[in-house]
């Protein structure tokens, strides 16, 4: 029979961690793995600890987080002993299916729009780019105005600064359905040297930007990570 | 149709923008002061374009006496001059625009995903010296003289326009012929008296020049007195009476 819990809860859509009093992770599920991709143990083992019972006992606790494209709105924390205490966190999920019409879409190489932006937007900017480009990304539909306009935001946000590194690469085992096809996703990592000067308004127009042109966008403290499917 | 003089680093950089973005399905926005080729570098990315003024297209979309429609690709001067932007620009949804403008309005920012900025002719030092070789060929070829770039008080304050203004407008005093300025100023009184001059306001007009250039010409009023041959406190009481015009 415990073999079988053990089952049900490896099977969760959601994801479950077990961690022992010193923030080590002793057991997780399939999710947890994905999630511990995005978010680092500590930031998961604080959350669960700052969010635990007083007492021995299970807590849940309706808070809204975000760890990559995927969101959640619940936790439950619970601990028995000193020794161990458990995580759930609770998925925000929708069915619907991801389409994108396609007849703004237009077959490009990525590479020119970059070099367009980039050369448009930084004109009077002392930036350094090294850029680390996978060439062998095909020619690919994207809606070249608002791709262009989502660009033009994310090299504006590094204009004043001195050096950045552009990666640009296929994401390895990552894969996004559009219009019921499996496509691969390409990665834009512009990455600072420095600490980016990034508030919600900021944060929240590039979203709309990245949206409109069917990407993802994804903050950190010193670099922004636009994703977009591989249609081809 | 010219074209769009790139000889400094940053002319450069545009006009490779400009052909980077000329083949793709997006507006192109280009800004600058008036007179640094504008109009000519969105005549260099759409050269088979119509050009529109941005007023005239807009009362011309409001009172539909035109199908916009039919166009594939159009270039609009003047943008910033529209009154309901958004508007304009819905109803040009379906076509290529590369539009003109001297600032950078924030209600239409979002309609241009290529923004070229041309900096002012002062700050591109090598297009200046193209720009004025190529002027001053022209004005040599119409007014036949032999006509140098130190002859010339150039004129920077708009640009391109300015220059040109300033080295034909030199170009043309350099080539006037005696019977030249005898008609010019026939015409210059003609003109004048038709707005009812009376002898003392032309007189000025022929006087103060004559003391600026006797000024600059000779230094002191002494000089000035005996060269022009009138006497001293007749040539004072002139200078008094024109002190203002005269200061410079």
């Amino acid at each position: 029979m415990k073999d079988f819990y053990e089952q049900l809860i490896e099977h969760d859509l959601n994801p479950y961690l077990l961690f022992d009093s010193s923030g080590k992770v002793k057991s997780y599920n399939k999710e947890a793995e994905f999630l511990l991709n995005f978010v680092s143990i500590k930031e998961l083992f604080q959350l669960a600890v700052s969010n635990a019972s007083l007492n021995f006992g299970f807590n849940h606790k309706y808070i809204s987080l975000k760890y990559n494209k995927q969101s959640y709105y619940a936790i439950l924390v619970g601990y028995a002993n000193d020794d161990e205490i458990a995580l759930r966190l609770y998925k925000v999920v929708s069915n619907t299916t991801h389409t994108i019409k396609d007849d703004k879409l237009k077959l490009v190489n990525i590479f020119s729009l970059i070099d367009l932006s980039k050369n448009s937007t930084l004109l009077h900017s002392k930036l350094n780019i090294n850029e680390l480009y996978d060439i062998s990304i095909p020619e690919i539909k994207i809606n070249i105005n608002d791709f262009l306009l989502c660009l033009n935001e994310c090299f504006s946000t590094f204009k004043e600064k001195q050096n950045i590194s552009l990666q640009v690469y296929i994401k390895t085992g990552e894969y996004e359905i559009i219009n019921q096809k499996k496509c691969k996703i390409v990665a834009l990592e512009f990455i600072s040297e420095e600490n980016l000067s990034f508030d919600k308004s900021n944060e929240k127009n590039l979203e709309t930007k990245a949206l409109k042109s069917n990407a993802n966008v994804f903050f950190d403290h010193n670099s922004i990570k636009l994703e977009l499917p591989m249609i081809l | 149709m010219n074209k769009f003089i790139a000889k400094s680093e940053s002319s450069k950089k545009l006009l490779n923008i400009a052909q980077m973005s000329s083949s793709l399905p997006v507006n192109i926005l280009i800004i600058g002061p008036k007179g640094v080729g504008k109009k000519i570098l969105a005549q260099n990315i759409l050269p088979d374009a119509s050009i529109f003024d941005a007023k005239t297209l807009e009362e011309t979309l409001i009172n539909k006496t035109a199908n916009i429609e039919e166009f594939i690709e159009i270039i609009i001067t003047n943008i910033e001059q529209v009154v309901n932007k958004k508007e304009f620009l819905e109803r040009l949804s379906n076509i290529k625009v590369v539009a003109t403008t001297t600032y950078l309005p924030q209600d239409i920012e979002a309609s241009f995903a290529v923004k070229l900025d041309i900096p002012p002719l002062i700050e591109r030092k090598e297009d200046l010296e193209e720009l004025i070789k190529l002027y001053l060929k022209e004005a040599k070829e119409i007014y036949e003289i032999e006509i140098d770039s130190k002859d010339i008080d150039i004129d920077l304050s708009s640009n391109g326009v300015s220059l040109k203004k300033s080295i034909f407008k030199n170009s043309i005093l350099k080539s006037l012929k005696d019977d030249d300025m005898d008609y010019s100023l026939e015409q210059f009184i003609l003109n004048k008296l038709k707005k009812e001059y009376s002898y003392k306001d032309l007189l000025e007009c022929f006087e103060i020049p004559l003391l600026k250039a006797a000024k600059k010409e000779y230094k002191s009023q002494l000089q000035m007195a005996n060269k022009l041959q009138i006497n001293r406190i007749t040539l004072r009481k002139k200078i008094d009476q024109y002190s203002t015009q005269l200061e410079d």
